[in-house]
């Protein structure tokens, strides 16, 4: 007997001993968090940056969101529909709207709301902007029968739908106001989030206050937040080594979190993940020797990965070897099978050889020049650049580098002006029809920079964004990629990049996802002191 | 004199027109729009040509030059800057706390800079060649060769490793918490201040050198004046010609240069509204930011010229 009460009071005070698990969540205190860059307008619909959602997502709910939870970032969760359920073969989805929710000016959200949202979205009226139109492509009508059910109908089923419905930039807006003025939320706030706005000081600052009257009960637990802008990532880590600000949601670099962790000790905890942003090379299609795909095959089967996973990592953003799926969510490659692909061997020696080979099988004499023109961010761009002309010299390649300024970047890179140039993709789910749209042709897609057209891959991607049997899914996507990344070569992957935020041990309740997108309602965070 | 500074005032419409035209001119030559900033920076990958299309036909770029140049100017003629291409806000607004918080930097940091300078350099150019002289010419010659910004970084370090303490983030004009606006600013304005009076203080011991082996003042010796009251009553005055224009000049440069130093102390002032204008092709922002520092360097020039003649009767302008 007194075995079992010693076993029992163990096993009582191990599970009091682990985080998170016992301690209840306080109320009060003020988030503070510098912002990498500042909203342009506050119309997540037409913004396609981190520095609208972080300060302004926490005024807005969404239709459904990711599981706050889910380090994975992919798993649906109830927002301002509480529920929902899938019909006539995977063409119609019905959303039950929660009852009870309000805008800040007092107002029942209602499923009206939710239909002119989205059909602000999906089909914008003329003259009015939507980024994400061609995103939801698949989407025939959206239907608002009653107060609280929203019907979207499909052109055909989606394996993609629901997560595309999960983009934390679909902010629910007032449909009367919509109805007024289409554009009114590009310089006003008004949604149904568990803050409220109170000040936008150009610049410097977005402060928000808890909304007392949010449908969640109980939430938010934090009195409010200030999100302060700050350019310089030095000034970031200055602001959390010198507790001026207890996180920053977009990341650090290896260096910052071993600064941050030796000064501040257990003050800081670091939560790290990969993360679903990653530096690919365009080729380009239109230029000789670039239009052999022997060519193309060498430049990446030139690329140690594996070596530059361990050594990169170390000074930069980057770190797990993948494909074209972020490493650990549900239709990554397992790494048995990646490594099969060219330019994933783990055999450096033998996949350089391979590559000599092709090369003079191809005519490209010894010492080849070729420019490679990247783009002029320092992390991780530069660290990157700098490894790949490296890694190419190793099978007789001699590659220049030419850096442009980011903002006439894109412009030189659509236009065709080059022969092999640092690209890249961020998501903000980790999502097959999300990240792949972007090597469908160029006919499909003008953000297909390699400029070229390969129907087999885009029959690939159609069939896989139809399938909405998980498995059969995964099996199309693998050939997708085999084609994408080893057959045809069209681009090269780099490294995926590795998300590390360190931040105040008082925060709580925050989990880490592959995308800094997600996240960011704080209804969820807390702080502990 | 009235006349001249009647004259000096009307030359500035043509200068700044000339300013006005050249700005509008160079940034359409750069690469890239505002638009293609936007939505082209992110990579997305569902941006279409339709949206683009959209987007520059709300900000008027698909009019031809000739009649953005016109419209623009016809706001400028009513003070009315516009709209900032990139957030859509008034331009005014856009610009009004940053131009506060940069105003008052360049005014801290000509105190600081003035109040080192102008007695460092008398000192030095007095005890010429003794220690006190080799010691000030050692501050100044560090003070210029240590850039502000890495100075402000060796401060925010000290602060931060031995005393545990960052300066606040967040700008905080002085008439709402001086005490929160000073301990911002005062770092920014120490380092920026030290490199602005190494310049000046050298500037003033050469000058003062130059004076003090004018006839007049070996006159004033010899007479038995006070050597207080020959340098502050009949050799400062002289000597701070110079010194004024490094001064006039170092402070309009204060007002829209101090892009790294701003950066470093997270200030949010005129010279990275600048770069973030420049980087998001913002044409109507970028104009008046250039027109408006255009205007402080011209009025700081007029206002020293004007102080030369209060400084030196001799000088006259007709």
């Amino acid at each position: 007997m007194k075995q079992l009460a010693r076993v029992l009071a163990f096993a009582v005070a191990a599970v009091l001993s682990l985080p998170g698990l016992v301690q209840a969540q306080r109320n009060g205190g003020e988030l503070v968090f510098p912002v990498p860059s500042e909203p342009p307008s506050y119309d997540g619909h037409r913004e396609e940056t981190f520095g609208l959602i972080h300060p302004i997502a926490p005024f807005y709910n969404t239709l459904l969101r990711v599981d706050p939870n889910d380090k994975g970032g992919t798993k649906p969760y109830p927002s301002i529909a509480e529920s929902w359920k899938e019909s006539d073969g995977g063409r119609t989805y019905t959303f039950k709207i929660r009852s009870g929710v309000k805008f800040h000016d007092g107002s029942d959200l209602t499923a009206r709301d939710v239909k002119a949202s989205y059909d602000k979205i999906i089909f914008p009226a003329p003259g009015v902007g939507s980024t994400r139109k061609g995103q939801y492509a698949v989407v025939e009508k959206i239907e608002a029968p009653d107060r609280s059910t929203v019907v979207f109908r499909l052109k055909q089923p989606s394996g993609s739908f629901i997560a595309s419905l999960l983009s934390p930039y679909n902010f629910i807006y007032k449909a009367d106001i919509l109805a007024k003025d289409p554009n009114w939320y590009e310089k006003n706030i008004m949604g149904s989030g568990p803050f409220t706005f109170v000040e936008h000081v150009k610049g410097s600052h977005v402060v928000g206050k808890k909304n007392a009257n949010y449908w969640d009960k109980g939430k938010p637990y934090l009195d409010g937040f200030r999100a302060i802008f700050i350019r310089s990532s030095a000034a970031q880590v200055a602001a959390v080594r010198g507790e001026r600000a207890h996180i920053q949601f977009r990341g650090f670099t290896p260096a910052d979190r071993d600064n941050l962790k030796s000064a501040l000790g257990n003050k800081i905890t670091v939560q790290e993940s990969a993360w679903d942003c990653i530096l690919l090379v365009a080729i380009n299609h239109e230029q000789k020797p670039f239009d052999d795909k022997r060519v193309r095959r060498a430049l990446t089967l030139a690329l140690d990965r594996h070596q530059a996973s361990e050594s990169l990592s170390k000074i930069a953003i980057v770190k797990s070897v993948a494909g074209v799926q972020v490493p650990g969510t549900p239709f990554a490659t397992p790494p048995g099978e990646l490594n099969k692909l060219a330019g994933y061997w783990t055999d450096i020696n033998k996949s350089r050889a391979e590559a000599r080979r092709l090369l003079k099988e191809a005519g490209v004499p010894e010492g080849f020049q070729f420019t490679f023109k990247n783009r002029g961010i320092p992390m991780p761009y530069e660290p990157l650049g700098v490894w790949m002309i490296d890694q190419w010299r190793q099978v007789g390649l001699n590659v220049k580098q030419e850096v442009i300024e980011p903002a006439a970047y894109f412009g030189v890179i659509r236009k065709g002006d080059y022969q092999a140039a640092m690209d890249f993709q961020c998501g903000y789910i980790v999502e097959p029809d999300l990240d792949m749209y972007k090597f469908l042709s160029a006919d499909r897609n003008p953000a297909n920079y390699g400029r070229y057209k390969d129907p087999v891959l885009d029959a690939l991607y159609d069939k896989q964004s139809g399938e909405t049997n998980v498995e059969k899914r995964k099996q199309i996507i693998r050939q997708f990629e085999k084609r994408l990344l080893d057959e045809e070569a069209h681009y090269l992957m780099t490294l995926q990049w590795h998300r590390i935020i360190p931040h105040s041990s008082k925060v709580k309740g925050w989990t880490v996802t592959p995308s800094h997108y997600l996240n960011n309602t704080l209804d969820t965070v807390w702080l502990e002191q | 004199m009235l006349h001249y500074i009647i004259k000096r005032l009307l030359l500035m419409i043509p200068t700044l027109f000339g300013v006005a035209v050249l700005i509008f001119l160079l940034l359409r030559v750069v690469p890239g729009d505002v638009v293609e900033a936007r939505y082209m920076s992110q990579g997305s990958q569902f941006t279409s040509q339709d949206l683009m299309n959209i987007e520059r036909k709300k900000l008027g770029l698909d009019q031809p030059l000739w009649k953005q140049f016109t419209s623009w100017m016809g706001g400028v003629l009513r003070l009315d800057f516009g709209l900032s291409m990139w957030t859509g806000s008034p331009i005014t607004e856009e610009i009004k706390l940053r131009f506060a918080l940069s105003l008052q930097l360049a005014v801290m940091a000509t105190v600081v800079a003035t109040l080192l300078a102008i007695p460092l350099g008398i000192l030095a150019a007095v005890k010429q060649d003794t220690w006190i002289d080799y010691a000030v010419r050692v501050f100044s010659i560090a003070g210029l060769a240590m850039p502000s910004f890495w100075l402000g970084i060796l401060m925010i370090l000290v602060m931060l490793i031995v005393f545990k303490w960052l300066p606040p983030m967040v700008f905080t004009p002085f008439w709402v918490d001086p005490w929160e606006n000073l301990a911002q600013l005062i770092w920014p304005a120490l380092a920026v201040g030290y490199r602005y009076s190494a310049v000046a203080t050298r500037m003033m011991r050469s000058a003062m050198l130059e004076v003090l082996r004018e006839d007049y003042i070996r006159t004033a010796r010899a007479k038995g004046l006070w050597l207080k009251l020959i340098l502050t009553r009949h050799a400062m005055k002289n000597a701070m010609l110079p010194v004024l224009t490094v001064i006039g000049l170092e402070f309009a440069f204060l007002m829209g240069g101090l892009v790294v130093t701003e950066q470093v102390f997270n200030l949010n002032g005129l010279g990275m509204l600048f770069v973030e204008a420049i980087s998001q092709r913002d044409y109507t922002l970028t104009q008046a930011l250039v027109l408006i520092v255009a205007a402080v360097f011209i009025f700081v020039n007029f206002a020293t010229d004007i102080a030369y003649a209060w400084l030196d009767p001799r000088i006259r302008y007709r």
